[in-house]
């Protein structure tokens, strides 16, 4: 410790030198920890509700199922409920494409039982039962869109074209626990499948079917039994897990995630060349000041060890700042426009304390490594060499 | 053999037959030529000579920073030339000060950090160590200045600056090279007279390398080096 304020004080010498490199980590390990983060976000929705499966249209998820399959659905061994549930595509005001968010016709009385995730109270979930009207909306977008319990609201579908807007009550406000269910997405309103299915004169249908089953382990052996149910039939089904499920319909799959590992690694690595630049730079320009330290009696080991410790410093303070900076913009990505589209589809996203720890670790050995060749050069360059050069 | 060891034990430096030849591009050239020296504790020497004679060589070797490719430096008692690096650096941080022509002092650190820079080394408090610069900083008259940073300093106050981080450890042997060089007259005699002061005072043998007679006159010997050769040896 007692060579931290000489580093420091070298650190010092050239704020703009120091900063614009630190700068550079910053902004790796910014991109690091953000694309990271956007991968365990998506990690986490493939991997959550394993216990639940979807069975949707094997032609595509946008072409729907007749309502009678819930009744055979729920005679397969194995399963305990099953809930349909139709995207609305619901919008405020239906000349703007952009008021759309996140909402759907759910079979609520089986769809909430099989989702602990979403929270309500027995007399909150009681009031949306009882009113066909009702909805559940999350609090983000209780708080985006200013509406509490008790109001008022109009959705017009851009996919179920009834030509007049649906009229919905907002029953409660359910709440989302991150620490036991993270990612829950708390900016989803939720109505009733029937009011969706009365209104289309029953032709709705049902896009997708949640399926509860009790055994995890028998998702594929279940998944098969209920599609064969429906082989040859006019609508064959295709049944997958939840998480298989999520992944298709977030388009992101492993190519994308290798897409964005690449990407960040690329950037590493160019991050990497410009600070083992500005470090040899730096190093070079001081070599009288370490030959003079190498005569007073500073050993080349410990001469090697201090250039490194001050690339590691410059390291870890990009790393802090790219962090900072990364828990900032993670937390403003979702009201970006575009970006933001993408970004809601994994809500509460954050960087995780592992990853954090990962942007420190990485910041840290890209200084160590871009004050590698400087060290070794001052480590190796003799004396008399170094005080020659002046 | 053990009058030769009595001899060694009392002398601050001795070179026996030292050679030393740099490699530049493939040709070998001959800098130090057969130098034996015996330089008694407590001496002031000034080497003198043309640039390229080889006086800066030859205080290389002496303050072990350099390597003879033969003979023997003998330092104080300690073979120079038989110490590994690592014990090379040790002995120098405890045995020799350097007092270079461009003073060149740790531009990030005051007067007092630059001195006590050696003492970073040693396994001495914080405390202490800020003490026995502050000690130094007052053997060479710049107590006062011990916060200031090089550039709030004249070159003369640099070169003692330089002076008291040389012998903040209580070195053995002071070498300089050229230290009033950079200098103007005045401030050259006030560190020559400091340089006096200290091998008077406190016994310090200094080897200085210089152009200047007048510099050299302040020395009690001198010894003059032609092409890598010591005259009048």
């Amino acid at each position: 410790m007692k060579w931290m304020p000489f580093i420091l004080k070298h650190l010092r010498r050239n704020w703009i030198r120091t900063g614009s490199t630190a700068a550079a980590i910053a902004v790796c390990i910014f991109l690091f920890c953000t694309l990271q983060t956007f991968v365990a976000s998506l990690h986490g929705a493939l991997t959550q509700g394993v216990v639940r499966l979807v069975t949707r249209n094997s032609v595509s998820r946008f072409v729907s199922l007749p309502n009678a399959y819930e009744e055979r659905i729920g005679t397969v061994p194995g399963v305990e409920r099953v809930a349909a549930a139709n995207y609305f595509g619901g919008m405020r005001d239906v000349n703007n494409p952009d008021s759309e968010f996140t909402n759907f016709a759910i079979e609520a009385e089986s769809f909430l039982a099989m989702y602990p995730e979403y929270m309500l109270t027995d007399a909150e979930e009681k009031a949306f039962l009882g009113d066909q009207h009702g909805c559940i909306i999350g609090r983000a977008l209780a708080e985006q869109f200013h509406w509490k319990a008790g109001d008022t609201l109009q959705l017009t579908s851009n996919i179920y074209r009834t030509g007049k807007p649906f009229d919905f009550v907002i029953s409660a406000i359910y709440q989302t626990d991150q620490v036991r269910y993270p990612g829950t997405d708390d900016a989803i309103l939720f109505f009733h499948h029937k009011y969706l299915d009365e209104a289309t004169g029953r032709r709705a249908g049902v896009r997708t079917f949640y399926v509860e089953i009790a055994d995890a382990r028998q998702a594929g052996v279940i998944s098969h039994a209920i599609d064969d149910l429906f082989e040859n039939s006019e609508a064959e089904t295709h049944t997958e897990t939840e998480a298989q499920y999520s992944a298709n319909v977030g388009v992101l799959s492993g190519n994308l995630v290798f897409l964005l590992n690449g990407i960040g690694l690329a950037v590493m690595f160019c991050i990497l060349l410009v600070t083992a630049n500005t470090m040899s730079m730096a190093v070079r320009e001081r070599h009288t000041e370490i030959g003079v330290l190498k005569t007073l009696g500073f050993s080349g080991r410990l001469v090697l060890w201090l250039v490194l410790a001050e690339g590691a410093l410059l390291g870890v303070f990009g790393a802090a700042m790219g962090l900072l900076l990364g828990r900032f913009l993670i937390g403003i990505l979702p009201d970006l426009p575009v970006v933001g589209d993408l970004v809601r589809l994994f809500p509460r996203m954050n960087v995780p304390p592992a990853i954090a720890a990962a942007g420190m670790i990485i910041g840290m050995s890209l200084g160590l490594v871009a004050g590698l060749f400087p060290s070794v050069f001052a480590y190796r360059t003799r004396i008399t060499e170094l005080l020659r050069r002046a | 053999m053990l009058e030769g060891n009595v001899v060694a034990a009392q002398a601050a430096v001795q070179l026996n037959d030292v050679c030393k030849t740099y490699k530049r591009d493939g040709q070998y050239i001959p800098v130090l030529e057969h130098i034996g020296l015996f330089i008694p504790q407590g001496e002031f020497i000034a080497l003198m000579g043309p640039s390229g004679s080889g006086k800066t060589t030859l205080l290389n070797l002496i303050a072990g920073i350099d390597r003879p490719t033969s003979g023997s430096v003998l330092v104080h008692g300690t073979e120079v030339t038989a110490l590994s690096e690592g014990a090379l650096a040790k002995w120098r941080s405890r045995s020799v000060g350097f007092i270079f022509q461009f003073y060149n002092l740790i531009p990030v650190l005051t007067a007092a950090g630059n001195v006590e820079l050696p003492l970073m080394l040693s396994p001495l408090s914080k405390k202490q160590r800020r003490e026995r610069a502050l000690t130094a900083l007052r053997i060479v008259g710049l107590a006062d200045r011990a916060e200031h940073y090089p550039r709030q300093l004249s070159g003369g106050q640099e070169q003692r600056v330089a002076i008291a981080r040389a012998i903040v450890t209580d070195p053995h042997i002071l070498v300089a090279d050229e230290p009033t060089g950079d200098l103007d007259a005045k401030s050259a005699e006030e560190i020559l007279d400091l340089m006096q002061a200290l091998n008077r005072e406190f016994g310090k043998t200094i080897v200085m390398v210089t152009h200047d007679p007048r510099a050299a006159s302040r020395a009690h010997s001198q010894k003059h080096l032609e092409k890598g050769v010591l005259l009048g040896a």
